[in-house]
């Protein structure tokens, strides 16, 4: 009568020590592939390639504080203001919007914007942002 | 039953643990050696902190030769950390770098070639500040950097020889 008992104890060992072997293989075949030292957190790849930028002057330097404003034309706006290094990041609108329908602009008081220049091209990779740089002028 | 069970049990042990013997956890000992490749947290905690402690602690003991010379020190790690990694979560490092530090720095450059204790102080806090800055830009805005108040290099002279 207590022969299937062990035997079911058997097999449920067996696979535990399948199940151990395996996750064994996994750890060491994934720290042998790791590239770095001090491998920094990586994020999941978010939904679509987020929009990222510098707002400057004429002169280059960063302007914080400025407006941003990123537009899927005619349909959806995203504002936000430049943080202290005069950058802005705006999350993507998801991966079936076309990165070339997405508008950015800048302003700030006592400045015109002068011109708008995308940095980079669109890239496959979701993780690298599309850079648009904005130049304000002062008035 | 039960021993013969008892005895394979062993003798896959046994096995793992002879396979554990040549490839740890850490690696395999005969492994060619990989390239360091160290990532962004390890070349701040390397290259970057400790150089700005020595600045801050330099310039606090009116030591202009060491200060100039931690300051050209500082500016190289930040050149090395860019070149390694140039984007980090898909950030262009330089022009972050830039954005922070590279005016503070300038500026500090000024003040030891003047050897200016006030202009040093109020230079290395925008430096302190712009680090802090660019921890926020980069969503590790509880990475927070001061100014040093204590030395963390016991076995280094900061006061200039009289």
């Amino acid at each position: 009568m207590t022969f299937p008992f062990r035997l079911i104890g058997w097999r449920t060992g067996l696979r535990r020590a399948a199940v151990a072997a395996a996750a064994a293989t996994l750890s060491v075949a994934a720290w042998a592939g790791g590239s770095g030292f001090g491998d920094d957190d990586d994020d999941s790849a978010e939904a679509g390639p987020s929009y990222f930028g510098f707002v400057r002057d004429t002169s280059g330097a960063t302007v914080s504080n400025a407006k941003v404003t990123v537009s899927l034309k005619n349909r959806i706006s995203i504002v936000t203001r430049t943080d202290a290094l005069g950058t802005y990041k705006v999350p993507g609108f998801g991966r079936e919007t076309d990165p070339n329908e997405i508008e950015v602009s800048c302003g700030k008081d006592g400045y015109r914007q002068l011109r708008v220049v995308r940095r980079s091209t669109p890239s496959a990779d979701p993780k690298i942002p599309i850079e648009t740089e904005c130049t304000l002028q002062r008035l | 039953m039960l021993p013969l069970i008892a005895l394979s049990g062993l003798a896959v042990a046994a096995a793992w643990s002879a396979r554990a013997g040549a490839e740890s956890a850490y690696g395999d000992a005969n492994a060619q050696p990989a390239p360091f490749n160290p990532q962004m947290a390890a070349l701040m905690s390397m290259l970057i902190q400790p150089r700005h402690a020595k600045l801050g602690l330099a310039g606090n003991a009116e030591n202009w030769p060491l200060a100039a010379y931690a300051l050209k020190e500082l500016r190289q790690g930040f050149a090395v950390a860019a070149r390694a990694v140039p984007r980090w979560k898909g950030l262009p490092v330089p022009e972050l770098i830039e954005a922070a530090v590279d005016q503070p720095i300038k500026l500090i450059d000024y003040a030891i070639k003047l050897q200016y204790r006030r202009q040093f102080d109020e230079a290395y806090g925008r430096l302190t500040e712009g680090c802090n800055a660019c921890h926020a830009t980069t969503e590790h805005p509880f990475i927070v950097i001061k100014a040093p108040d204590a030395s963390a290099f016991p076995n280094q002279e900061f006061e200039p020889k009289r």
